[in-house]
C-alpha cells in the first residue's frame, strides 16, 4: 500500500535534487554580470533555486493529513505489470534492436494475458516488427536501431 | 475588410484536393489518438512531426491542425459512450454526457456536445480572423522587454488561473525552463546543465518529453483502474442528429457564455482542460436547472464541450501572432513551425502571409470535416473500445519509444522519454499541472534570450520593464494575476469564518 503522503514526499524530494543539480552545474556557467552581459549560468540557477524552493514547500505541504492510501496493492501490481515489462522493452533495444524487442514485447504481453493464445500473440508479434519497418524505414526512410545483434549479423 | 480578403485567398489554398485530403486523414488520426486512452492530441501531434519534414509548412500544419481537431472530438465520444475521458480536457463532458447516453439518448447526447463543440470551435476561429492580424500588428512595435513581460504575463496565468496548486505549477514550470536550458547556450555558445553527460550538448527535445509525460504517464494512471467497457449502443440516428442541432440555439445564454470562457482561457493559456470545468462549474452555478446537473443535463454537455473547443481553437492565436502557444498542443505545434524553418511570431503575417491565412481558413474546413466524420465514424470508433487494454497497451509503449527515437536517432531519447513516463505518472497522480512544463520547454530559451537582450539593452537595470506605459502594464498585469487569487481566497476563507465565529 502507498500512502499520498510517501508518493507526494518521493515526488518532491526528486523534483528538488533536480532543482538542487541545476543550482550547483549553472555554478560553472558563471552567475550574475560580466562584460557579456547577463552570464549563462544566471537564468538557470534562478529557475534551479525556484525548483528547490518550491519542492521544499510541497515537501512540507503533503506531509500532513496525507497518510490515506492512494495506491492499493492490486493498483501496484497491475502498474507493474505494466511498467516492468515495458520498461524491460527499453532496456533490450540496445542490445537486439527495436524490430525483435517489440516483436519480443508484443509476443510476451499478448501470451501472458491470454494464457494458450500462441498462435495469435506470433501473428500479432511479427505484424508489429512488419508494420515498423514498412512504416519507418520504408515509408519515412527513418532508421531504427537495429542493436548489437544486428550489427553482428550485418542487417 | 483587409482580413476578409486575406481569408478568400487563404480558402483558396485550403480548399485545393490535396489538402482536403490531409484534412481527413488528420482528423481521422485524430479521433484515433482521441479515443485511444493513453495517446492524446499533444502526443499525436509530436508522432506525425517527425513525417512532416518533407512537406510544405502550410500543408503540414494543416495536417497536424485537423489531427487536433480531430482529438479534441475523439475525445468526447469516449466520455459519452464509455464514461472514460479520452482526452483531459474532455472530463466534463462524462459529467453529463454519460448519464445522458445511459438513460438511451447517447445520440442526443452525441449531437449535443458535438453542436456545441462546432459553435466553441468557430467562436475561436472567429476571434482568429478578427484579431490574429491586429494582434501581430501590435505585437510588431514590442522590443525584448515587452517580449519579456507577454512570456512573464503567459507564465503568471498558468499559476494563477490553471487551477493546479500554485506551487506545483510554479515547480512544473521551472522544471520545463531548466530543461530548455540544457544543452548549447545561443547567446554566450557555453554549455550547459548536460550533468556530464556528453550527448545532452544536442539539448532536451520537447517531442520526447511529450511522448514519456502524456503518453506513458497516461497510460500508467490508466491501467490501475480496471478497464470495464459498458457498451452502450453507438448506433446514430441521424433524424434525431438534426432535432437536437436545431434545438441547440434555444441555449444560445450558455453557448455564448461557454465560448468565451473558452476563448479567453485559450488565450492566456489555462489551456481547454481548465476551461471546460471552468465552464461547466460556472453552468452549474447559474443555472436554474441546477438539480439536474450530473444527471444528463444539456447545459452540462453543452458548457464545457464549447469551452473545450473554443479554448483549443484560440489557443492558436497567441501562437501565431506572438509566438506564445495556448495549450501544450499548441506548442507542440509551434515547436513543429521552428523546425520547418518558419518564426512563429509577429513577422509571420508579413512575411508567410499564405500559411497563416491558409492555416485560418484550414480551421473552418477542418471543423466542419471533424464534425460529419465523427457522426459517420462513431461505430468504427467506439467498436474499437472494445479491444482490450492489454493489447493496446504495448502497441502504445512501442510507438512512444519509436517516436520519441525517431526525433534525432538517438537511444537516449527513448531512456529519457521512459524517466518523463514516470515523472508524467507522479504529477497526474498528484495534481501537478503537465501543460507548463511542455510550455515553458518549447519557449524557455526565447523567454531566456528576451530577458538577456532587455538586460543588455538597460545595462543591467530592471527598470526597463517599467519603462513605458505598455510594458508596465503588461508586467503589472501578471503580477496580478500571479498574487490575487491567493489572496482572494484568503479573504473568502475569512468571510466564511467570520460569521462562524460570532
Amino acid at each position: 500500500m502507498v500512502s499520498r503522503r510517501s508518493l507526494e514526499t518521493a515526488t518532491a524530494i526528486l523534483t528538488g535534487a533536480f532543482g538542487a543539480a541545476v543550482v550547483v552545474s549553472s555554478l560553472d556557467n558563471g552567475i550574475g554580470w560580466s562584460a557579456a552581459g547577463v552570464d549563462a549560468g544566471t537564468f538557470p540557477f534562478i529557475v534551479g533555486l525556484i525548483i528547490f524552493g518550491g519542492s521544499v514547500f510541497n515537501l512540507v505541504k503533503g506531509w500532513p493529513g496525507n497518510d490515506y492510501a492512494v495506491l492499493n496493492p492490486s493498483e501496484l501490481k497491475r502498474l507493474a505489470i505494466l511498467f516492468v515489462p515495458a520498461a524491460a522493452y527499453v532496456g533490450l533495444i540496445p542490445l537486439i534492436g527495436i524490430y525483435l524487442a517489440s516483436a519480443i514485447y508484443v509476443f510476451g504481453a499478448l501470451s501472458w494475458h491470454k494464457r494458450g493464445a500462441w498462435f495469435f500473440a506470433g501473428i500479432a508479434a511479427v505484424a508489429t516488427a512488419l508494420a515498423l519497418y514498412l512504416i519507418f524505414e520504408l515509408t519515412f526512410q527513418i532508421s531504427l536501431p537495429r542493436g548489437l545483434l544486428g550489427e553482428a549479423l550485418g542487417f | 475588410m483587409e482580413n476578409l480578403e486575406a481569408l478568400l485567398h487563404g480558402f483558396t489554398i485550403a480548399l485545393s484536393g490535396n489538402h482536403i485530403f490531409l484534412m481527413v486523414i488528420g482528423v481521422l488520426l485524430g479521433i484515433l489518438v482521441g479515443v485511444l486512452p493513453g495517446l492524446g492530441a499533444p502526443n499525436g501531434v509530436s508522432l506525425l512531426l517527425p513525417l512532416t519534414f518533407g512537406m510544405q509548412p502550410v500543408s503540414a500544419i494543416i495536417l497536424l491542425s485537423s489531427m487536433y481537431w480531430g482529438a479534441l472530438f475523439g475525445g468526447s465520444v469516449t466520455s459519452i459512450l464509455f464514461n472514460i475521458p479520452g482526452e483531459p480536457s474532455s472530463v466534463a463532458t462524462t459529467f453529463d454526457g454519460y448519464p445522458m447516453a445511459r438513460d438511451g439518448r447517447p445520440t442526443t447526447a452525441l449531437a449535443t456536445a458535438f453542436g456545441s463543440a462546432a459553435f466553441g470551435a468557430l467562436c475561436g476561429v472567429v476571434l482568429i480572423t478578427v484579431s490574429a492580424s491586429w494582434v501581430a500588428k501590435v505585437a510588431l512595435a514590442f522590443g525584448p522587454a515587452e517580449y519579456f513581460a507577454v512570456y512573464f504575463l503567459a507564465f503568471a496565468s498558468f499559476v494563477g488561473m490553471g487551477g493546479s496548486p500554485p506551487v506545483k505549477t510554479l515547480v512544473s514550470l521551472a522544471i520545463g525552463f531548466a530543461l530548455a536550458a540544457v544543452g548549447i547556450d545561443t547567446v554566450s555558445g557555453s554549455v550547459r546543465l548536460t550533468m556530464g553527460i556528453d550527448e545532452l550538448v544536442k539539448g532536451v527535445n520537447f517531442v520526447v518529453a511529450v511522448m514519456g509525460l502524456f503518453g506513458i504517464g497516461e497510460l500508467l494512471v490508466a491501467v490501475e483502474d480496471e478497464f470495464h467497457v459498458k457498451a452502450i449502443s453507438s448506433r446514430v440516428d441521424w433524424r434525431e442528429v438534426f432535432r437536437t442541432l436545431i434545438g441547440l440555439p434555444r441555449y444560445g445564454w450558455v453557448l455564448l457564455r461557454s465560448a468565451a470562457i473558452g476563448c479567453w482561457m485559450g488565450i492566456t493559456p489555462g489551456g481547454p482542460t481548465a476551461a471546460s470545468f471552468m465552464s461547466y462549474g460556472i453552468a452549474k452555478r447559474f443555472s436554474r436547472r441546477r438539480a439536474h446537473f450530473g444527471k444528463g443535463e444539456p447545459e452540462g454537455i453543452i458548457a464545457p464541450e464549447t469551452a473545450d473547443h473554443a479554448a483549443g481553437t484560440s489557443a492558436l492565436l497567441p501562437m501565431l501572432s506572438l509566438g506564445i502557444p495556448g495549450s501544450a498542443t499548441a506548442a507542440v505545434m509551434m515547436g513543429g513551425l521552428m523546425i520547418w524553418g518558419l518564426n512563429p511570431g509577429p513577422m509571420l503575417f508579413i512575411e508567410q502571409k499564405d500559411f497563416v491565412w491558409g492555416l485560418i481558413a484550414s480551421m473552418y474546413l477542418g471543423n466542419v470535416v471533424a464534425v460529419i466524420l465523427v457522426l459517420l465514424t462513431v461505430p468504427v470508433f467506439a467498436a474499437l473500445m472494445r479491444v482490450p487494454f492489454f493489447i493496446i497497451a504495448p502497441m502504445i509503449v512501442i510507438i512512444c519509444a519509436v517516436g520519441a527515437y525517431s526525433v534525432s536517432n538517438s537511444y537516449l531519447d527513448v531512456v529519457m522519454m521512459m524517466g518523463f513516463g514516470v515523472l508524467g505518472y507522479l504529477f497526474k497522480k498528484l495534481h501537478y499541472p503537465l501543460a507548463p512544463l511542455v510550455l515553458a520547454i518549447v519557449i524557455g530559451d526565447k523567454a531566456e534570450d528576451a530577458f538577456r537582450q532587455s538586460m543588455l539593452m538597460s545595462k543591467g537595470s530592471l527598470g526597463i520593464f517599467f519603462s513605458n506605459a505598455l510594458v508596465t502594464t503588461l508586467v503589472l498585469l501578471g503580477v496580478a494575476l500571479l498574487v490575487l487569487p491567493p489572496i482572494w481566497q484568503m479573504i473568502g476563507k475569512m468571510m466564511a469564518r467570520s460569521p462562524a465565529q460570532r
